[in-house]
């Protein structure tokens, strides 16, 4: 484990929950309202890139976990947050990270969660699609989905 | 002066798989520029979360036609890394050899393109010419020109047969001393240098920040490698990392230039290490337990980021898959403003895109609602046409003199 590591886990003591470290890769939990301060130390002051951020559905609700990677030391920092089934809302990093612009209009698209704050949010892959409207979110389960007409 | 929107795409030979650019224009100059994609969406996300672990390697091999060695690569670190799965030193070679191989095929079919679209025919047909020995070797050694199906969960599917090693140098001598002669055409030649120097410049601060990678990144001077920064593989051979701080196509030429040599280097280095490494080329893995996995491969254009988590069965729970054109592709809002229309064109190829599409004009009504019809691969070319008039004159350039000899 690097300085950098150590002196970020310390800062953050309070509000990093289950650490999960393996080989090059920690994953950690954070709370919605922490993330803009976390993703602003990991992406300006440790020069993290913002990879991707993936989102997945899991039996209690929705799971974004994004994807720091530390070029210089090829350590992966995954924050991971938690949102509910039902109108899920997570704060936006995009006015900061313009590469997240994208990202999170994907996740928009696909899973339906919403980014308080993003500058243009609109859906990115299935925007021109003749099957999906609006309110469709073609990665939730049974949820969402389009009725066969 | 009243604003103009051009319509590019959503089928363009410019554009990997079919997007839509809409350019706003000033004149000549770019004013802005927006992006709209989609067209092309396949789901393979949630496809391969039907398939089992091996399937998805194939799945993922089919999505991209000119780099497809890298996502099964990326896919099959990150199936790896759940359990921190050990490769066979011969399969890491393999694999290496594969990598490097197609980055060369990848980067000889930009270069050869890239002076289409310029209007520098000799390069393309000749870059072009020197990819087929490439993928000729392919078929050697894994019996397909493209789709090699070498990658499986703990090491590769097919053996190397080291009676080859004699047939592929004097194909690697031969790559070598033709990029050496395109790197000294690009450093000589006035017409290629003033018709792609300064332009479409990507500076550092916004490669940061719109988080590129590749050569995208590393021609604006952002020292990033997967291959020198994740290790596992490339820790067995030696390579320099390139990176040049202009940011403008000219460096993206050079950039990849510089990598085709390195590559032949690592592809050297493997055919120096096949017949003294013997053994096993795969670590027969049976099971995956529950978890997560991150893997990622430097492809030809950038990071390929793929991410598994498991539940134990054999299927994967999530498979997340990012290309490195999804990073590099914003860059345009960054690079394409304030440039004229002409160069917009090589701007946008510059990122690499894949070129899958047909061409398509554009046409724009003028004040007395006539049609003007305008061809932008022609525009190009007439810029280059024009640049070589008053740059050479009656002058022959060094491409020319080559090509008579």
């Amino acid at each position: 484990m690097s300085d950098k590591d150590t002196e970020f886990f310390e800062k953050f003591q309070d509000k990093i929950t289950r650490v999960i470290k393996k080989p090059r890769r920690i994953y950690f939990n954070i709370k919605n309202e922490d993330l803009w301060e976390i993703a602003d130390y990991l992406f300006n002051t440790m020069g993290c890139r913002l990879s991707i951020c993936t989102a997945t559905e899991v039996y209690d609700g929705l799971e974004v976990l994004y994807h720091f990677s530390d070029d210089t030391t090829g350590i992966y920092y995954n924050p991971r947050v938690k949102t509910g089934l039902e109108n899920p809302e997570i704060n936006s990093i995009a006015p900061m990270i313009a590469g997240a612009n994208w990202i999170e209009r994907e996740m928009y698209d696909l899973f339906g969660i919403m980014f308080k704050g993003h500058p243009d949010l609109k859906k990115l892959l299935t925007i021109n699609s003749p099957h999906f409207g609006e309110d469709d979110h073609p990665m939730r389960f049974n949820r969402n989905r389009t009725k066969e007409k | 002066m009243s604003k103009c929107r051009i319509p590019l795409g959503p089928f363009h030979p410019l554009l990997e798989e079919a997007e839509f650019f809409d350019i706003k224009v000033e004149g000549e100059k770019v004013v802005d520029i927006e992006m709209e994609t989609g067209w092309m969406h396949r789901g393979h996300e949630k496809i391969s979360e039907t398939k089992s672990y091996t399937q998805s390697i194939f799945l993922v091999e089919r999505i991209c036609g000119i780099c497809s060695t890298s996502h099964p690569f990326a896919a099959a670190h990150a199936m790896e890394d759940v359990d921190n799965v050990e490769i066979p030193e011969r399969a890491q070679y393999i694999r290496i050899f594969i990598g490097e191989m197609e980055r060369i095929h990848s980067h000889l079919l930009w270069l050869g393109l890239a002076g289409h679209f310029i209007g520098y025919d000799t390069l393309w047909m000749w870059a072009w010419k020197y990819r087929e020995p490439v993928l000729q070797i392919f078929e050697k050694v894994s019996g397909n020109r493209n789709h090699y199906a070498m990658f499986r969960v703990g090491g590769v599917s097919r053996d190397f047969d080291n009676a080859l090693i004699p047939e592929i140098h004097p194909t690697l001598d031969m790559l070598e001393k033709k990029m050496l002669m395109i790197a000294g055409a690009a450093q000589d030649d006035p017409v290629l240098r003033s018709r792609l120097k300064g332009v479409g410049v990507l500076t550092k601060e916004a490669a940061i920040n719109y988080c590129a990678t590749g050569p995208t990144a590393r021609a604006s001077g952002v020292d990033i490698d997967v291959r020198r920064d994740d290790g596992l593989e490339y820790d067995l051979v030696d390579f320099p990392v390139r990176v040049l701080h202009n940011g403008d196509v000219y460096d993206k030429l050079v950039v990849r230039v510089l990598e085709i040599i390195d590559s032949v280097n690592i592809v050297r280095q493997c055919l120096e290490a096949f017949p003294k490494v013997g053994g096993e080329y795969l670590n027969k893995v049976k099971h995956i337990s529950p978890g997560e996995g991150i893997g990622r491969y430097e492809a030809p254009r950038g990071e390929v980021f793929h991410y598994i988590r498991s539940d134990g069965s054999n299927r994967p729970l999530r498979h997340k898959v990012r290309a490195p054109s999804f990073s590099n592709i914003p860059t345009y809002k960054a690079s394409c403003v304030g440039i004229p229309l002409a160069d917009a064109l090589i701007t946008l190829a510059a990122v690499d895109p894949c070129y899958c599409c047909t061409e398509r004009s554009i046409r724009v009504v003028d004040k007395n609602n006539k049609k003007l019809e305008h061809n932008l691969l022609t525009m190009s070319r007439e810029k280059t046409a024009n640049l070589k008039k008053a740059v050479a004159g009656s002058e022959k350039t060094p491409i020319d003199r080559i090509f008579e000899d």
